[in-house]
């Protein structure tokens, strides 16, 4: 099959009654958990897990990635009219949307924000078909040795841009590296760190530790908190923006498009920071930087784009290596391992009709999404009058459910039950979970590579050294470096982090 | 400590009574720190039974024992660190009465959920949190766990196919 005809046969799956109906299905649930407070995409993608496991991997797939940017879209309705992110992704949106609000504005607000988020996702999606080939074709040269390389630095770099303390997260992942362990060896295929136990043998399941840790330890936060939310209602005719909307909005829109490109490639939080480097780029490049705060509809704009185009290039990492760069990817990879896809450069050349359909239905559910999130917005809003305590004993039946239908065994149950109590301690005291579960997935990979590598040079650490690592390792770091040196001119850490949290 | 960019706050809910419990954020790190610190020597216990091979040729316990040495030093800085600093005051408030609930709750169900079989657990289940957690009225609580659990069997079982536990009691009453 010629690459042509693998695009046309990815299209075709998209575009079949299955692709559509799982497009739409994730695309709305997404919306929905991006709206829920409290619900976001990596809680909503594991609740609809089960779902998948009776459908071909590239028809689950669709739905799950559309449940990830359907997330990122409905995000923002919160934010705009009740000032409550729906996902971390939004908490930016917070300072102008609000205002904008306020202010009688909320429609052009949510339409600049519905039309970023295309623009943006449709440009990722591009980048997406356009990097991951040729990548991949160069990834499928490379050894174990430099597989290590790339494995420490995705570690090193969420290490370095995780937003708490380096020392939590170092912790976080050194456990997240140490869980990965318990089980059979993969080489030796000896158990370790079981005491004798062989429901251990097996290792621990990823979508409990999942579920667990974001799922439910973040339902126990928010039943703490008891604030009545007061949203307001917008009217569908009120959606249109002004001539001077569009003129702000537009120049917003395409640097923010460039900003979430660059920023989705970087393992960690990139779809958080990506929107606090936008707002400040937007507020630099404004030249009515004091309305920024104030209902500047740029400041609406960028965030909106670049949490969206993070979503396309964030699946480069993990299509074309095998390296999620972000939670919600980690469970796409482990997704695909379920149904017995592996994720990296062999992906293309083996199941080719994943990548490709997932592509299409990346076009397909960008347009679902915008058709959804402008006229049903009122439907959205009305979402958040439901009783936080009755949503609560559904989300988690649903969860116990899918737990179980991974491997019927209740031990799974249990692992839930436990990390969710565990995370829930955790993240009050400023423990993140996201470097625990990416080190987790990242586990396996790494002491096999390193074993391997070892194995294959007779013990010598310099393989780590060889001309292919030192190649990948610089352009990596280079990267890096352009991407934090751009976070820091526009004062990511310190002016607008506080200026959200003041919000 | 609260509220982070993470954790966005519910949507709705009643004002309730709540019974939280202010721990210090210096000795609730330092409880941290020891359970690290003890998982780091049970895991290395454990990973000491296994070949550790050589640096060069590392064997299967080689990096389960570099990790729990790793994690008993981490929670050793942590530990001391926080047993160094002067008391800041900060606080975390635990023990909200919901969140006690919902967890005690949660942890009947992997207990229950093979012999009682999935429904009747997750009914149970259900229903206790609608009238200690939502205080609706036990017949609404009764009527929407059943309500529920039809709708789960009718979508995981009949639609998808999914086979989960009916338990002994319910598969007496089916024989």
């Amino acid at each position: 099959m010629t690459g042509f005809d693998q695009v046309v046969n990815g299209f075709a799956i998209a575009l079949s009654w299955q692709g559509l109906l799982s497009c739409f299905i994730g695309c709305l649930w997404g919306t929905i958990v991006g709206v829920l407070p409290g619900l976001g995409p990596l809680a909503g993608m594991t609740l609809l897990l089960p779902l998948t496991f009776h459908q071909p991997p590239e028809i689950g797939i669709i739905m799950l990635t559309g449940i990830f940017y359907g997330a990122m879209y409905g995000g923002s309705t919160t934010s705009i009219l009740v000032r409550i992110p729906g996902e971390a992704a939004s908490v930016v949106t917070c300072i102008d949307g609000y205002e904008m609000a306020r202010r009688g504005r909320a429609g052009p607000a949510l339409m600049v924000a519905a039309v970023g988020s295309f623009v943006g996702g449709t440009v990722s999606i591009v980048g997406l078909m356009l990097i991951t080939p040729p990548l991949a074709k160069v990834m499928i040269a490379i050894g174990p040795s430099v597989q290590v390389v790339l494995l420490l630095l995705a570690l090193s770099v969420i290490a370095v841009v995780s937003a708490g303390s380096r020392l939590k997260t170092t912790i976080m992942m050194v456990l997240g590296l140490l869980l990965t362990a318990i089980g059979l060896d993969h080489l030796d295929g000896v158990p370790r760190l079981t005491f004798g136990n062989t429901t251990l043998a097996g290792g621990l399941s990823f979508t409990s530790l999942a579920i667990g840790l974001f799922g439910v330890s973040e339902i126990l936060i928010n039943l703490e908190k008891t604030e009545l939310i007061k949203a307001i209602q917008p009217k569908f005719r009120d959606l249109i923006p002004r001539m001077k909307d569009v003129r702000d909005a537009a120049p917003a829109i395409g640097r923010a498009s460039v900003i979430g490109f660059i920023f989705g490639i970087i393992p960690g939080v990139s779809h958080v920071v990506s929107t606090f480097v936008s707002y400040a780029v937007e507020k630099r490049f404004s030249r009515h930087p004091e309305e920024f705060g104030h209902g500047a509809i740029a400041g609406v704009a960028g965030p909106e784009t670049a949490n969206n185009a993070v979503t396309g290039t964030a699946m480069i990492p993990l299509l074309a290596l095998g390296i999620p760069s972000i939670p919600a990817t980690a469970l796409l990879l482990s997704a695909l391992t379920i149904h017995g896809v592996q994720p990296g450069p062999l992906l293309l050349t083996d199941h080719p009709e994943v990548f490709w359909s997932l592509v299409a239905s990346m076009y397909i559910g960008n347009v679902i999404l915008l058709i959804l999130n402008l006229p049903l917005v009122g439907i959205f809003v009305n979402l958040l009058r439901i009783p936080y305590s009755w949503l609560v004993p559904i989300i988690l039946i649903v969860s116990v459910i899918g737990v179980y239908s991974v491997a019927f065994s209740a031990a799974d149950i249990w692992l839930m039950v436990i990390s969710g109590g565990a995370g829930y301690v955790l993240r009050k005291f400023g423990y993140e979970m996201a470097p625990l579960l990416l080190a987790f997935v990242l586990g396996d990979r790494l002491e096999e590579n390193l074993r391997l590598a070892l194995t294959m040079s007779g013990g010598s650490y310099a393989t780590f050294a060889d001309h292919a690592s030192l190649i990948v390792l610089t352009s990596v770091l280079g990267l890096l470096l352009v991407v934090q040196a751009l976070a820091w001119v526009f004062g990511y850490r310190k002016s607008v982090a506080d200026e959200a949290e003041g919000a | 400590m609260n509220g982070d960019a993470d954790n966005p706050a519910p949507a709705g809910g009643d004002a309730v009574q709540v019974l939280f419990r202010a721990i210090g954020v210096r000795h609730g790190e330092i409880w941290i720190a020891a359970v690290l610190a003890a998982a780091g020597l049970v895991f290395g216990w454990q990973a000491s039974l296994l070949d550790f091979g050589t640096v060069a040729l590392p064997g299967p316990g080689f990096i389960p024992l570099v990790l729990s040495l790793a994690t008993i030093a981490l929670g050793g800085i942590v530990g001391v660190r926080e047993w160094l600093r002067a008391d800041s005051g900060e606080t975390v408030e635990l023990g909200h009465r919901d969140v006690l609930i919902v967890f005690a709750a949660m942890l009947a169900v992997p207990l229950l959920f093979e012999p009682l079989g999935a429904y009747i657990t997750l009914g149970l289940f259900g229903a206790v949190l609608l009238v200690l957690v939502a205080r609706s009225s036990l017949v609404i609580a009764v009527l929407s766990a059943v309500v529920a659990m039809a709708a789960c069997w009718y979508f995981f079982q009949v639609a998808l196919g999914l086979q989960l536990p009916v338990g002994d009691v319910l598969e007496r009453i089916v024989r």
